[in-house]
Parts: C-alpha cells; structure tokens; sequence
C-alpha cells in the first residue's frame, strides 16, 4: 500500500510515452530510403513492392476501425478508389498537381467515411456490415456508370505522379521511396495510436459498449474518428497507388477487393499495423509463391480466413505475443488517490437527488415514481428482493435507459436528459453485477481508462493518467499485475480492476452494483474491507446489493425497493426493523436480525 | 550491393543496345515471345484456348525457323485482372531476352499495360477490340482483331443493307466492352443517316430484363442491336424478349453466336444474326487454320485462338522481313505487312496499328452457325 | 399495352427468390445469432448438385430434387462445423468473417471444378408459360411463388404447431434457459443449420431456369436476400418475405421508370434509406433487453 512517506516528491515512475519510439520511425524512414534505391527503376519488383507498399496503408486503416474500435468495415476498396479517382480524375481532368489532387481525393474519402461512422449512431454489428457493403455496391455502380465523370469502366489512364524539383518523383525508385516514407509515417501513427487517450477509448469501445459509456467515452464520436480515420488512409493508399500505376479503373475497388484487404488485415493480425504490413506483404507475395495451385488459390484464400479465424485470431502477428516475457512489474512511487488525503465527513449536502423516477417497459412498471437523496460523504445503500427493479434503477441514472418520468440530478445539476457519457463526465462513476472490463486491454490500460474521465483534474495529462492509474492499483493491491491482460486475472480480481477503474476517475458518486456477486467468502470479506476504507476516506457511494451482512457493515443510509416502489428509506437500523420490508423481502422474518 | 545496382540499372537502360548485339548467335538460341495471358481467374479456360492457338502457330513456324532460330514463348499469368495484367507485363518486361510480346484479350487490361509497352519500347500484339486502343499514340501496339468501330458498322451495313430496316433498338451492357460497342453502333448509324429509337444499356448479371425488353417493345422498334458481355445475361435477355412476344430480326455482336450462348439459350436465339471476328468458312485461311486445330485439340476453334494463332505468324513474319530482333526493325515491318491471309482475315496494318478492318456475319439455323458473308472495309 | 402488370408480376417473381433466400437466412439468425454470408454459395452448390444428379447422373428430375435436398441439408450440419462451431464463443464478428471465407472458398472450389461457363438446368415444366389477358406468365417464377408461400405456411406451422418447432424457438430466444431446461441446444443449432442449407439449396434449384447455373448466382441474390431481411425486420419471418417481395417490385418498376443501369443502386438505396430511418425495419426485430 502506498504510504504518506511519498507523497513529498511524487516522481513521475513513467514518462509521457505518447512521442517513445521517434528514433525508430526515424531509422525506419532512412532504412527505406536507403531500400527504395536498391529497387530498379522499373519492373516487376518495383511494381509488387509498390503495390504492398499502397495496400498496407489501406490495410492500416482496417487496424483502426476493426482491430482498435471493433466494427466492422466492408467498403475499405472503396475508399482506397475514392483516394485513387481523386488522384487520377484530380490530375487527368482537372489538371490539378499530383499532392493537391491526393488531398482532395484523401478528403473526398473522409467524408465518406465520416457519413459511414454517422451511421453507426443508430446500427452496430451485422447492420453496419450491411451499410458499408450498400455502400461499397453503389460507389461500383457509380464509377461504372457516371462515365461523364468517372471515364466509366474503362478506367482512368495517364494518371501524373508528382513534379517536385530536384526530387524526380515521377521516376519509378523515387515514388517508390515517396509510398514508402508515407507507409512508415502511417504505420508509426498507428502504433502509438494505439497508447492514446482516443486509442484506449476505441479499444474499450471495441471490448464494451456499456462499460465504455460509463467511464465517459463519447461512444459515437469514437466510433466516427475511428471511420474517419480508417477511410482516411483508405484514400491516401489509393491516392499512391493511382500514381504508382498510372492507371486504374471500377474494378480493382469492387467488393471482393474490400474482402482482399480485409483477409490482408486478418491474417497479419488487425490488433496492430505490423501485423497489416505482415498481411498485406504476404497475400501480395502470395499468389507467387503459390502459382502452383492455380485454379485453386482463391479457394485456398477462402479457407484461409475460416482457419485464421479458428486458429490464428490474432493473426500472424498474434504469435509473437506469446514469445514476449511474461508481463513485467512496474516500481516506483507515485502520488496517491486524491482522495486518500481527506478524511471522510458526512454533509447535508446532496451528492445525487433523484425524483419520482420511473421506467415502463411497455406495461410493465418497473421503476414507479422512486425517490432518493444520496448525502455528500455517505455510504447509500439500495436493496430489494430479485426483480425489484434495482438493476433498473440503476440503469436509468447512469443514463443507460431513458426513464419515463422522474429527474436525476448530480451535485445539483440536472442530467435526467443526458448521455451516460455526459453524467460520468459530471462525475458519475459505476461498477457493473456482470463484471465488465475491457478484455483486450491490460489491467492498466483499464484503469487508465478511468483516470481519462472527461472532467476528471489530471485526464488531459498523459504523464499523470499513467501515475494517477497506478496509484489506483495500488489502492486496490494490483499494482503487481499492471501489464497483465485483464483477462488473465481471476472473476473476483476483475471487480477490483472494475472499482480500481472508477476509482482513478475521481468520481463525485460512485454507484456499485452487487459487487458482492460472485465473490467468494474470503474475497467478500476483503471488500468490505475496502468499503470501509472508501468510507474513511469520505467517498460517496450508492451500493446495490442483496448482501445484508456487506450493507449492514458500511451503509448509513438504506433505500428499500419493491415492485419498482420505494417502501423504506433511512437508517440502517430502522430500515432493517421496518414490518413492510421483511415481509417484502424475506416474507418472513430475518433470521439473522432476530438472531 | 550498390554495384549490383549500378550494373543493373545500366543494364536496363541498355536494354535496346544489348538487344541488337547478335550475342550469342547460336542456331539454338530461341527468340523470345512473352505472353501475358489469363491461366487463374473466369478467363482461365479462354486463356487455354489463346495458348493453343500460339502453340499451333509455333509448330508450323519452327519448321522453317525464324532467322535462323526458333520462337519460343514465356507465359506470364494476369489471374484476370488489370493489376494482373501490369505486374504479368511487368515480369516480362524486365527480361532483356525478350522480343516481342503478345498481350491480352481485353480491352482494359490492354489500357493498363499499354503505357509500360510504351516504355518498353517493344512491338506487343493484342486482342482488345475498344477503338481507341491504337488512338493514342502508342506506335508499339498492333491489333490482331478487327476493332469495335467495325463491328459496330457491320452490325448497321448488314441491318440496314441487308434486312433492310431502319427503327433499331440497342441494347448493351455498360461495362468498357458494350457501353463503348453501343457507342460505335450509334455513330455507324449516324452516318446513315439513322437515330435508334432506343438506347439502353444495363449492367452485367441484372438476373431480370423485362424492364429492358418492355422498353425495346415500347419504342417500336424492328430491328435489335447487341452488345451482351456474358452469354447468361444474353441467354435471358434472349428468353425474356421472345417470351414478352418481341420477334424483330436482331443482330448481336460476337457472344450472341459463342458456344456457351447457344447452349443457354437454346430455342430463344434462332434466327438471330451476329458477327464474328473469326468464322470457319470464312476464308480459305481460316478453313485451314480450323482443319489443323481439329485434328490438334479434337474441337472446334473460336476467336480466342485464331488472333492468337495470327499473332504469331506475323511476328515471326516481321522479325524475318526485319532481318533482325531489333524492336524498331520489326515495328516497322509489322507496320509494313500487306495483304496478309490470317486466320482472322486479311491483315494491313494501318498507320495506327490496326490490321484488320473486316467481320463476318453467321446466322443462327435452328442451333447450327452458318456463315452468311464477310463485310470488308477500306482503311 | 400490359405494362403495369407484367412488371408487377416479374417483380413478385424476382422478389420470390429474394424471399425464398431470405428465409433461410432468417433461421440462421434467430436460433444461432448467425449472420451467414455464405447463404448464397447455399443456392449455388444446390443448383450444382442437381446439375450433377439430374444432368450427369441422369436421375429423372422428381426424384434427384430431394436428393438434393437432403444432400444440401447434410451439407449445412458441415458449414456449421466448420465456421460456427469453434467460434459460437467468440462473439458475432468471428463468425461473420469465417462466413464470407466460406462464400469465397466454396464459389472457387466450384470455379476450379466447373469452371466459369454457365451450366443449364431445366425446370420441371416443358412449357415456358403462358399468357392471361395480356401479361406472360413465367411458369418458374410461377414455382417458385408458390414454393414460397408453401415453405412460409410450412415453416409457421413447424415454429408455432410442433414440439420441435418450440424447442427451436426457445433455443433462439435464450440458449442458456434453453439448456436449463433441458432443450439439447447444440442439435438445435445443428437442425437450423441443416434446415437453412436445405431451404438455400431448394432456392438455387428453382431459379436455375431463370438464371442459369454458375458460381456467381448466389452472390447477388444472397446480397438482395439480406437486404430483404433488414427491410423486413432482422431475424422476422414475414418480414423477411414481405421486404424480398417489396425489394423484387421495386427493382423492377425501378428498372423501367428511372433507370436500368442503377437498379442495383435503387435496391441498396432503399436498404440505406431503411437503415437509417427505420432501422428495425417494417415487422421490427425481436430484440432482447440487455444491460
């Protein structure tokens, strides 16, 4: 546990990682400049290394929108066309040069990709699949049949390459060097992507929807820059790849090319942009290696992607996870919780007050006009039996569901109309009955999560996030599994990766949901523990459980609920006692306040 | 390695001086002949009949050798796709031992290598039929088939000359192949002096047509012109049109008369007409190429593999009159070929780099193809 | 002139088929939460069965056609080995994605065996059709109207009437209070596969006279076919019939009043049009509440 003793002169234990890695995307663009001259300036290489080179970056864009953010893409051909009209119609017709013609096809590719993510607003999953293939289906109509514009099926030929002088560009070993340098600029962008506040919020998108909501990711904006993004690099791969061949035409961006660059992601592994390098290198290599099947290849490619989903999810890439070292420890001291430095003072302030909520699900009535003032500094319990609509109840005030009637407001601020995002942003923390953590993340990259809370004092502060999470660790005793997998630890640990999650936030209110559930005696025992040291420190809590032993040691205040009606509310002693609430909740008398 | 690079790329750059050294001059030293030709992908079993007719060829011009030497040809497979089609050429193109090359079939993979062909600087025979192939400039480019501008005006010369008619239809597919047939249909019947009444185009596997059928029974036509890409769109175009009760002459361009149409259409095609690059009976020529085809491949050839099959033979022709492998030397004895009896008919290269200029017309006879005439064109 | 109803009745045609495939797909996503791109490759390997059967084999057609049937059938309980079984845990992407691997292994494996030129398949009428008051009746459109409506009473009754059709149900709707009570969950599973086979390989077989058989006939119509679905309401039987007959009619009246060319683009543009302004489609979709 972290002691006082540091609290004088917290060094920062981990230093802002957002630029680590600058001298490898250093040595990495002169190691290909340095290759691009070894290439010929003409031929076959040049033209197989030139087109993985495009490729990959399209592929790139895959890692964001399906390996970062977890949704699904089937139309990255088209925006890789819409890159590659730009440049071509951009150069050809409009006699534009070569890098304002890229911008405007890279641009013309964005909004399409922004206006895919606007979609996503109201569809995920299988539906968004739909929208992005309709998409991909129209745009091949269009380019096939708007010839006044497009040149239609016979494609676009003489397409320029950029004049710079001095440079050469227009030569094949120059704008090789020229896809290359943008490739290594991409990929590098990707990678530390990946570490950011808005490449956590994506992963936690693609792990949890609810749980990210919860901890303040604005969801649907998430999901458009994702878009955004992965159409954007769409775009300028095919930007370079209209300049790298001259010419192209409606059917190298058709649907089966989407799926071609969706196996390229999938197979090198969609969880990061080496392993869409990977991918893409090795189906453009491929179909050389494998001329012997013939016939067959495209088969062979099918059953590809069924055996990579079966055997490799992570894809080729995956597998160097498992020759790294086991995850290591992070030392050092950091400055602790915030909240560790006052002493818990119960108030009259109302921390959260909540009036005549209600929610009907078509007739059902399952929260009925329920009110409750939650004091600044207490420990506010709510129980009832099974199905009382506690779960609800909670649902509805952190802006999961919409209530019917009622208002919920937060240290006097009405939020009854906002998104869960909006109410965590005002300081709303949750933990969840099912446990939900961000399964692709580790234990810190979770709690990180947390401590990037929109409204939150240091989230604008990468350095501190990191300080502020491990400093929530070590409130919970985790701090030796930081860079574990979440996934890897026990249930009962994942609740307090869960709490430690809220806790890095610094939240005004923190609801828990049963988190007794499915713990066993030993770990119930170790957080009520951890209640009563929350409690000490003045945090203000809303507990839901049906634990009696867990409520009766750490509640001050109990709210009971039946059939979505508020039947008792007030201390813990009196609540208990009250005639109505054993009959409710036991239907008989509690055999253990008799005892 | 930066040695290795040096030499290399000087190498490239004298690509042209090392090909007029008579290096090497070894009765058995073959001339090259790189082909780009689909053997993966849906123009796999085509790309099978093109090789055939080369392979034919080969054997009759090995007998008398070309300068001496032997042709010999290195395939190279474009899987049927224009990016194929520039990595295949791309392949062929890096190797200095080559002397000329035979390209594809279709008309855009024809567009995509052709500014490397440019670069190469190297004859390449092709097949593509879309017009402006040999507009524009790239003198290495010679047709072995008669371009579309010529289907087109034997499509309009048969259907006004000969069936007499006057309110056409046309309908076509929009991809590169029909949307720019359909265009050179409208202008040959321009020139006559004709408007069709319809134009309407509809794109590949559309599974349904009575939108289209509707149409061309709307507008009162009494003749139908086509150009249909894939024989199943034909086979039910064909069936909807005599089911919807439209029974006006119709004339079609090459697929209307291809095996595979005929087999999926059945009843719905007799008595169409269509006009064919290649047609058995059309000349001594191509008697005798289908005579000699038979008895190699046990089938009976179509016009995958008699351009292929003259490719070659004009090739061989123009390396010979050229005395030499120099590239520049067999471009302009290509382009000095006169009166050439092909397979496919008889080749004058024009100063584009077209030679031929001529289709013949077959009818469908309750299922058998017969041949009906040739219509020739002046340069 | 007949035009108004000869466009109407080639659109239920078309819309038929949309519906005959969509049905298949439904199945698929109510008892497994499958969304399986490969319901077209279905249709095709039917149609090629019977190509092999009724052509090759010369069985005589009435006898090949349940043949067929219950080969396609066999088939699914296959796919589902194959790319649902070991990922049913994983969630729905994997399985998305293994499927559209499916689609293109199984239309390659047809591709390098057949190779690219369509086969013919007669239907079962010798008679192409007939006319009544000026609109040409297509006796497989026809066939395939009537199979339709058939498999939709029958696949009704086989939900709401039988024991079978219960435990079914109650797989899709909950699998964990399926198993509780005793309903084998997996052979469920297993039977929809099979079932969905079936019914895609009984779609293939009917439209083979219409469309011929080749390797890519199945994949526009699956596209039309889960294009229907979403119209009707993801996962809704009647939807699914009345969004491919909407489909079907739209298409057609599309294709002769505004343009041949971008039928395809009206067909995918009303998808969008539903997927924006009315996402869960005409029936809605049977969505579960969840937090």
């Amino acid at each position: 546990m972290s002691s006082t003793a540091t609290l004088a002169a917290a060094p920062s234990v981990i230093q802002a990682r957002t630029w680590r890695g600058l001298p490898a995307l250093a040595a990495a663009l002169v190691g290909v400049l340095a290759l691009s001259t070894l290439v010929p300036e003409q031929g076959y290489t040049l033209n197989i290394v030139m087109q993985a080179a495009t490729y990959s970056v399209a592929v790139a864009g895959l890692v964001v929108v399906l390996g970062y953010c977890g949704q699904i893409s089937l139309a990255q051909a088209a925006f890789f066309g819409l890159g590659g009209y730009g440049v071509a119609l951009g150069t050809v017709d409009y006699g534009l040069p070569f890098f304002a013609a890229l911008a405007a096809g890279v641009a013309l590719a964005t909004v399409f990709g922004v206006a895919l993510g606007l979609a996503s607003l109201r569809l995920g999953g299988h539906y968004l699949a739909m929208v992005t293939i309709s998409f991909q289906q129209i745009l091949t109509l269009v380019l096939n049949n708007w010839i006044g514009l497009t040149h239609g099926p016979d494609g676009v030929k003489g397409i320029a390459r950029p004049s710079v002088p001095g440079l050469h560009l227009d030569r094949g070993d120059h704008y090789l060097a020229l896809c290359l340098v943008a490739l290594v600029c991409v990929t590098w962008y990707i990678w530390r992507l990946k570490t950011t506040r808005l490449g956590r919020a994506m992963q936690a998108v693609r792990d949890n929807e609810i749980a990210a909501s919860t901890c303040g990711i604005d969801i649907f904006t998430t999901k458009v820059l994702a878009f955004g993004i992965s159409a954007l690099l769409g775009g300028l791969g095919g930007g370079l790849f209209a300049g790298a061949f001259a010419y192209i035409s409606p059917d190298q961006f058709g649907f089966g090319e989407s799926i071609v660059l969706l196996t390229m992601a999938l197979l090198g592994g969609v969880q990061s942009p080496f392993g869409a390098l990977l991918g893409t290198g090795l189906l453009v290599i491929l179909p050389e290696w494998l001329r012997f099947l013939r016939q067959v290849y495209l088969a062979v490619y099918g059953a590809a992607v069924i055996l990579i989903m079966v055997f490799l999810p992570d894809g080729l890439w995956g597998l160097t996870h498992r020759l790294r070292r086991p995850a290591s420890v992070i030392t050092g001291a950091v400055t602790p919780l915030p909240l560790l430095g006052q002493r818990g003072i119960e108030t009259a302030d109302i921390a959260m007050r909540i009036e005549g909520l209600a929610k009907h699900f078509g007739g059902l009535k399952a929260l009925d006009g329920v009110d409750m003032a939650v004091r600044r500094g207490t420990v506010h319990a709510l129980i009832g039996p099974n199905g009382s609509g506690k779960t609800t109840f909670i649902n509805v005030v952190t802006g999961l569901y919409r209530p019917t009637a009622g208002r919920i407001a937060i240290a006097g601020q009405d939020v009854t109309g906002t998104a869960a995002h909006e109410r965590t942003r005002r300081g709303l923390a949750r933990t969840f009955q099912n446990i939900r953590v961000f399964r692709g993340m580790t234990v810190l990259e979770n709690v990180m999560v947390g401590a990037e809370r929109p409204g939150n004092d240091i989230a604008e502060q990468p350095a501190l996030v990191v300080e502020r999470a491990l400093a929530a660790l070590d409130f919970v005793g985790l701090r030796q599994d930081a860079n574990r997998m979440v996934g890897t630890l026990s249930y009962g640990t994942q609740r307090y990766v869960e709490i430690a999650r809220a806790l890095a936030g610094n939240p005004q209110v923190l609801l828990l949901d049963e988190p007794a559930a499915g713990l066993n005696l030993t770990e119930k025992q170790e957080l009520g523990a951890l209640l009563r040291r929350l409690k000490g420190h003045g945090l203000t809590i809303l507990i839901v459980d049906h634990d009696m032993n867990l409520v009766e040691q750490v509640a001050d205040h109990i709210t009971v609920l039946n059939f979505g009606r508020r039947i008792a509310d007030g201390g813990p002693r009196d609540v208990l006692s009250h005639p109505d609430v054993i009959a409710a909740y036991l239907g008989e008398p509690r055999q253990d306040a008799a005892a | 390695m930066a040695i290795r690079h040096l030499t290399r790329r000087a190498f490239a750059l004298s690509t042209a001086a090392v090909a007029t050294m008579p290096r090497f001059a070894r009765a058995e030293d073959t001339i090259k002949i790189g082909v780009v030709v689909p053997s993966t992908g849906p123009a796999a079993e085509a790309g099978k009949f093109g090789i055939n007719g080369m392979r034919q060829a080969l054997e009759m011009v090995n007998e008398k050798g070309v300068l001496g030497r032997k042709l010999e040809l290195v395939t190279e497979d474009d899987q049927t796709t224009n990016p194929g089609a520039v990595l295949a050429f791309s392949r062929l193109s890096g190797r200095a031992d080559i002397t000329a090359f035979i390209g594809p079939i279709r008309s855009t993979q024809v567009h995509a290598i052709s500014p490397d062909v440019l670069k190469a600087a190297k004859p390449m025979m092709f097949g593509g039929t879309d017009p402006t192939l040999t507009q524009e400039g790239n003198k290495w480019l010679f047709r072995c088939r008669p371009n579309d501008s010529y289907s087109a005006k034997v499509i309009a010369e048969f259907g006004t000359g000969d069936l007499k008619k006057q309110k056409w239809a046309v309908v076509f597919s929009t991809d590169a192949f029909g949307s720019n047939g359909s265009k050179a249909l409208e202008a040959a019947l321009k020139d006559k002096g004709i408007t069709p009444v319809l134009m309407q185009g509809y794109t590949n596997q559309a599974s349904d047509y009575t939108a289209v059928v509707l149409a061309v029974r709307q507008s009162g036509a009494d003749i139908v012109g086509s150009y249909f890409t894939f024989e199943s769109d034909l086979g039910i175009f064909a069936r909807q049109l005599r089911q919807l009760g439209v029974t006006v002459p119709w004339v079609g361009s090459p697929s209307i008369v291809n095996t595979t149409a005929l087999n999926l259409a059945g009843r719905a095609l007799f008595g169409t007409y269509g006009v064919a690059d290649y047609a058995v009976d059309a000349t001594p020529a191509s008697k005798a190429f289908a005579e000699r085809y038979q008895a190699l491949y046990k089938a009976i050839p179509d016009n995958q593999s008699s351009w292929t099959f003259d490719a070659v033979n004009l090739l061989a022709r123009g390396i010979n009159d050229a005395g030499s492998t120099e590239p520049e030397a067999i471009r302009a004895a290509l382009a000095a070929i006169r009166g050439y009896a092909g397979a496919e008919g008889e080749y004058n290269f024009d100063d584009k780099g077209d030679g031929l200029r001529g289709y013949n017309v077959v009818k469908n006879e309750n299922g058998k193809i017969v041949f009906d005439r040739r219509i020739e064109f002046k340069a | 002139m007949s035009l108004i109803p000869q466009l109407l009745f080639t659109g239920l045609g078309i819309g038929a088929i949309y519906a005959l495939v969509a049905l298949g797909f439904v199945l698929l996503i109510r008892a497994a939460s499958v969304v399986n791109f490969a319901q077209g490759e279905f249709s095709m390997l039917g149609a090629y069965a019977m190509v092999i059967l009724s052509g090759a084999l010369g069985i005589p057609y009435l006898i090949a056609l349940p043949i067929a049937v219950v080969l396609m059938a066999g088939f699914g309980v296959l796919f589902a080995g194959a790319t649902y079984w070991p990922l049913r845990h994983r969630g729905q992407m994997p399985v998305i994605i293994s499927t559209i691997g499916a689609s293109i292994f199984l239309a390659n494996t047809v591709l390098a065996l057949y190779g690219p030129s369509p086969e013919v398949l007669p239907g079962l009428f010798d008679t192409p059709g007939f006319e009544v008051g000026g609109v040409f009746m297509d006796s497989q459109y026809l066939a395939i109207m009537v199979t339709a409506t058939v498999m939709v009473a029958l696949q009704f009754l086989i939900f709401e009437k039988t024991l079978l059709g219960k435990k079914l149900q109650a797989t899709s709707q909950d699998k964990e209070m399926a198993s509780l009570l005793g309903i084998p969950v997996a052979l469920m599973i297993l039977i929809t596969f099979a079932y969905s086979a079936a019914l895609g390989g009984l779609a293939g077989i009917l439209v083979a006279p219409v469309l011929f058989v080749s390797v890519g006939m199945g994949a526009i119509i699956s596209l039309k076919a889960f294009a229907a679905n979403i119209i009707g309401g993801f996962g809704n039987i009647p939807g699914a019939i009345l969004g491919g007959l909407s489909l079907g009619v739209v298409e057609t009246f599309g294709a002769a009043y505004i343009s041949v060319p971008y039928k395809d683009a009206l067909a995918f543009g009303l998808l969008l049009l539903f997927l924006l302004v009315r996402p869960q489609g005409l029936f809605g979709e049977k969505i579960a509440e969840k937090a």
